[in-house]
């Protein structure tokens, strides 16, 4: 997963992201950003997640952990 | 289930759209985003314009009867020959009778012609070639007429920005024949009711009429207006679904007829929006243009209409004199999820009318 901060900035349009960012505070945050992380996790993550658990993971480090967790399941 | 069948043929097809034209940027000014990122969305889902009906008089019965009209005025079939209709829909006429039977009757077809509607959506035109290929194993039946229609136009809120700018309306008459030739029809239809609401419409059947309640308007986590009366989509999960269920169907019924994915000229899906269909083309590992998916910038995404619609739309002619080993797809309400690999071609008409 090391370019996956560098793929969270490209999905946010910011030159770059801090794992600690909440993903609601980024300006480019609404429903379109929430299904290029969908699509993100499926194409280069291979695992399925929706727009709920997005919005539980809260943080870009939590996004992170919630992949990780379901690759591991 | 598995599908197997030999000796069946499409032998046309016929797509009627609504004259009427809607661009993206006439609605975007409804849905809860700015001009920027309504345009950002435009962009990424590939809309541009869509075909829907005029006006709420219109159904997908007049669109079907437009395409019937024009096959009987021109010769294309005729009317003694026809041995069962289907029709295919999520708009029909009536909750009662079947709207197979009202055009039964406005044609005045003999008695003999086995009429039967068939709720299905997304996969639809998938569905009813199935049907059609296991009633003509029916001795004395031989040529049946699958009707796909659907105007959900009127069911979507204009101020939803997940379902508005890609809803189509569209109708497709598809003619399935006994033939000589015995090259392998192949495919499966699963289902998971489980996700049956992922797409739903909550008001309107028996467990919820339409009422004063159903008609008021609440809005959605993510600023989307609408009524119960009103489509409802969890898109997440359908596009989890599709990109988890559909290549992995095209896979098992690829290897277990020992065919290969390159002898596969066309893929012939249903068509939700482009960016699903190119995530789709590259997880199967075909090339985007032999997966056509340009229907929802063009026409709009008529549920179990798209097969027809993107099969005439960019093989139109050439199917006519030509035939080609196609691979369709429909995935959607239900969930629904099935695929036949088929040859097409040498059609006696393949065309795209306007109504």
């Amino acid at each position: 997963m090391e370019d996956f901060l560098e793929q969270m900035a490209e999905i946010m349009e910011v030159d770059s992201v801090n794992p600690s960012d909440e993903l609601s505070s980024f300006e480019a945050w609404d429903s379109l950003t929430t299904l290029s992380i969908i699509a993100l996790a499926d194409d280069e993550y291979q695992v399925s997640l929706t727009n709920a658990e997005i919005a539980d993971a809260k943080t870009i480090d939590g996004l992170k952990e919630l992949i990780l967790k379901k690759q591991d399941a | 289930m598995k599908l197997n069948f030999k000796n069946k043929k499409i032998t046309g097809m016929l797509s009627i759209l609504p004259s009427n034209e809607v661009m993206f940027e006439d609605e975007m000014h409804n849905y809860s985003f700015s001009e920027a990122k309504s345009l950002k969305l435009k962009a990424a889902m590939g809309f541009k314009s869509k075909r829907v009906v005029a006006d709420d008089k219109t159904t997908g019965f007049d669109l079907a009867v437009a395409g019937l009209d024009y096959l009987f005025d021109n010769n294309l079939i005729n009317k003694e020959s026809i041995d069962a209709i289907l029709f295919v829909s999520q708009s029909p006429e009536y909750i009662m009778p079947p709207t197979s039977n009202v055009i039964h009757g406005r044609y005045e077809l003999d008695e003999r012609v086995l009429c039967l509607d068939i709720n299905q959506g997304c996969a639809g035109f998938v569905i009813g070639l199935q049907q059609a290929f296991m009633l003509l194993n029916n001795a004395g039946i031989n040529k049946v007429l699958l009707i796909n229609a659907d105007v959900l136009s009127p069911k979507v809120s204009k101020f939803d920005r997940n379902s508005n700018p890609l809803i189509g309306d569209a109708a497709a008459i598809t003619i399935i024949e006994n033939s000589n030739d015995d090259s392998p029809i192949v495919g499966e239809i699963r289902m998971d009711g489980k996700g049956a609401m992922a797409l739903n419409v909550p008001a309107g059947g028996a467990r919820m009429p339409i009422s004063e309640e159903t008609s008021l308007y609440y809005v959605d986590a993510f600023g989307n207006k609408r009524t119960k009366n009103h489509l409802v989509m969890q898109g997440d999960n359908v596009f989890n679904f599709v990109q988890t269920k559909v290549p992995e169907q095209i896979k098992n019924i690829v290897d277990s007829s020992e065919d290969n994915i390159e002898n596969i000229d066309y893929f012939l899906f249903h068509q939700p929006n482009r960016f699903m269909l190119q995530k789709l083309a590259d997880k199967i590992g075909v090339a985007r243009d032999k997966l056509p998916s340009n229907v929802v910038e063009n026409f709009g995404n008529s549920s179990g209409v798209t097969i027809p619609v993107v099969t005439i739309f960019n093989l139109g002619q050439r199917l006519e004199s030509e035939t080609f080993k196609v691979c369709f797809s429909g995935f959607g309400v239900g969930l629904t999820w099935g695929t036949i690999i088929m040859n097409l071609g040498n059609l006696d008409f393949c065309k795209l009318i306007y109504k």
